[in-house]
């Protein structure tokens, strides 16, 4: 068995643990960027909590790099969880940029910036459903 | 009618007080992890620190000293010895984490972030301990500390199905999701949160700042018996607005920015902002009494001149070492650590530590020749016992189990 | 003439808070220097009697073992104590005190130095 490997079990497990921490991110990105659409939460707060959730994909991204899948189907989960964590971190920093448009920023017309609450609401669910397949392949709840 | 405000004021400073990061942190991964299955452990830790504050009340009215006073002569320098570097470690871990705490809450509140609260919180604190009287410190943390009622009030502007919160608490039953070491490991974690253990000798130390004598027990029991209790339904609520919001999403609590989140849904920016403020307060609050306690700790073991209400150049070893306490936590918090990892280290270490610091307070409040007649009681005793199993039990269990879960994770 | 006391050393004296003339903490009793009658070394077998009160370093070597040269650890001399009680009261004040020059030294060039160290909190409302 090379240096750095895991069972392969164990490393698919992983790789569920760090999407099941993205799948939270994604959520509570949700979560916050309805609360500002509907002006239950107040603009730094929402920058805060998506800031946060932008460090936590960060930590589940670098466990996802960080692995040493010891055969071909953990490297496969491996591969798709990179993928759809990294997607979904796109769209948490489109997030953030339009939390700041709303919040009175100068980014009105740019390309990052969705167009409205919905179209990003969208963008999002679209991302997290692809967390949440890569999660149940990898056996995760 | 004087007397009625004292007693009321007493008690509303014991609930505002009694919520410090540890407990708002864990209460809220806890909620949105297992829901309110952990809920006995909060019920647990209430009992547990109603018992010991109100020893560690006792024997300083009754004496007139503090606590680490008479465990040095009591129980000799090696044991009190002992007690005291636990009890300084695991007290200035609290104190950076609540001022951690302090800065996160004003990053929420502001867009400034936290690595530049961080020297203002610690300025702030300093300047508090160095000036303001010990009582006017204490009532006013602990009434803006009260506006975390906001989380009770969510609770209700949310609705929820009490019903299924019931279920989940009673019988405890954690949702399949989760391993059962990891809920051993929260219920420890959470119960170090409750049983903090700079209270007991935050309270007896209290009692001689303000000069309580055998005529303020009364009084005392009050506070602890009506205040915490409502301090630990403060706690649940904190948890439950978690469960609530958090939990069907599948929101796992690692910032302090989620757990305000139920809070916005419920109320919107007004409540946000009123929880906000409470958080400020509750933390800072808890700052001011974490350096404190580890001033008085050590001052009290050496037998130095200590206290708020001498001239601090007459009690210069106890500022000196508060000022370092202090400039310690924000060097800590300087280098970029998570204030909410900092935070859940800090309540499993209180578990740990729990048996130095209340082992001495059980003794030394049995002993006559200090307490005179006001020894404790025969339901005191066995309740004490009975806690003395268990907090040994939490103690011996919290680093197991942290390995074991990878610190819950 | 006082009276005189038997007074247990390890109970009564030990790890006991001095207090000065003024009722002020100073230390706890770290350990006791003893000496021969006539105030020389103390001498196995033979009567002692109580030199000095020491404090600081000999807390370590209380704790730990060890000795440290007796005349170089901060001492309180037995002349100075006016009473045994629940603590040991002193005849003088700290300030006089070179034992406590750790809290002094603090006073003087920190503490005091800082803007409201001298200040009385009780005097305010």
């Amino acid at each position: 068995m090379h240096r750095g490997q895991q069972e392969p079990g164990q490393a698919t497990a992983s790789v569920a643990d760090a999407l099941v921490e993205a799948r939270s991110a994604a959520e509570t990105t949700r979560l916050t960027v309805d609360l500002l659409a509907r002006g239950r939460v107040t603009g730094p707060v929402a920058d805060t909590a998506l800031l946060d959730q932008l460090d936590a994909l960060d930590e589940a991204d670098r466990a996802l790099t960080t692995l040493v899948p010891p055969d071909v189907t953990s490297s496969d989960r491996r591969t798709e969880g990179l993928t759809t964590v990294g997607d979904l971190t796109d769209v948490v920093v489109q997030a953030r940029e339009w939390v700041a448009a709303r919040s009175g920023g100068d980014l009105a017309g740019a390309d990052a910036v969705p167009a409205d609450a919905d179209a990003l609401l969208d963008d999002l669910a679209a991302a997290t459903d692809a967390v949440e397949q890569a999660l149940s392949e990898a056996g995760g709840p | 009618m004087k007397k009625v405000m004292g007693a009321a004021l007493g008690i509303l400073t014991a609930i505002g007080g009694f919520v410090d990061i540890g407990d708002l942190v864990t209460n809220a991964v806890v909620g949105s992890r297992f829901g309110l299955s952990l809920a006995w452990v909060v019920a647990v830790g209430v009992v547990g620190i109603c018992l010991f504050a109100s020893m560690a009340g006792r024997v300083a009215a009754v004496s007139g000293r503090a606590t680490f006073e008479i465990v040095r002569e009591r129980l000799g320098p090696r044991v009190a010895g002992a007690n005291v570097v636990a009890s300084f470690a695991i007290t200035l871990l609290t104190l950076t984490a609540e001022i951690g705490g302090i800065a996160l809450a004003l990053h929420l509140a502001s867009s400034v972030e936290p690595r530049l609260w961080i020297p203002v919180a610690g300025l702030a604190v300093w300047l508090v301990l160095w000036r303001v009287k010990f009582e006017v410190m204490e009532n006013v943390a602990g009434l803006m500390g009260l506006l975390l009622v906001g989380f009770a009030v969510a609770l209700f502007l949310l609705g929820p199905d009490w019903g299924e919160l019931l279920r989940q608490a009673v019988p405890p039953s954690p949702p399949g999701t989760e391993h059962a070491a990891t809920y051993w490991y929260y219920a420890v974690a959470l119960f170090g949160a409750a049983m903090t253990p700079y209270e007991v000798f935050f309270f007896s130390s209290g009692a001689v700042e303000e000069r309580w004598t055998a005529k303020d027990l009364a009084t005392n029991r009050i506070n602890v018996l009506i205040g915490f209790p409502l301090g630990g339904l403060l706690s649940l609520s904190i948890a439950a607005c978690a469960a609530v919001v958090l939990l069907p999403a599948g929101i796992e609590v690692s910032a302090l920015s989620q757990i305000v989140l139920p809070v916005a849904q419920a109320g919107g920016p007004l409540l946000l902002a009123v929880v906000i403020v409470g958080i400020v307060a509750a933390t800072f609050g808890a700052a001011l009494e974490t350096a404190l306690s580890s001033g008085y700790s050590v001052a009290q073991y050496l037998g130095w001149s200590w206290g708020k209400f001498r001239r601090p150049a007459h009690a210069a070893r106890f500022h000196v070492t508060m000022i370092l306490a202090v400039l310690l936590g924000v060097g800590i918090l300087m280098t970029s650590v998570d204030p909410v990892m900092v935070t859940e280290m800090s309540v499993v270490f209180s578990a740990v530590a729990l048996p130095l610091t209340y082992v001495p307070i059980l003794v030394v409040a049995n002993d006559p020749q200090y307490m005179g007649r006001y020894v404790n009681g025969r339901f005191v005793n066995a309740l004490g016992t009975v806690y003395l199993v268990i907090v040994v039990a939490a103690a011996l269990a919290a680093v197991p189990l942290m390995i074991a879960t990878g610190a819950g994770s | 003439m006082t009276r005189e006391r038997i007074v247990d050393a390890r109970l009564h004296l030990l790890s006991r808070q001095v207090l000065d003339a003024d009722g002020e903490p100073v230390r706890a009793v770290d350990d006791l220097e003893l000496t021969g009658p006539d105030g020389q070394e103390a001498r196995p077998g033979e009567a002692v009697r109580v030199g000095a009160i020491l404090v600081g370093p000999s807390l370590f070597t209380r704790l730990f073992g060890g000795a440290v040269l007796a005349s170089r650890l901060p001492r309180i001399a037995w002349s100075d104590v006016a009473h045994v009680g629940t603590a040991i009261e002193l005849s003088v004040r700290s300030d006089e005190l070179d034992a406590d020059w750790v809290e002094l030294w603090l006073r003087d060039h920190l503490v005091g130095r800082i803007p409201g160290g001298r200040h009385d909190p009780e005097a305010d409302g």
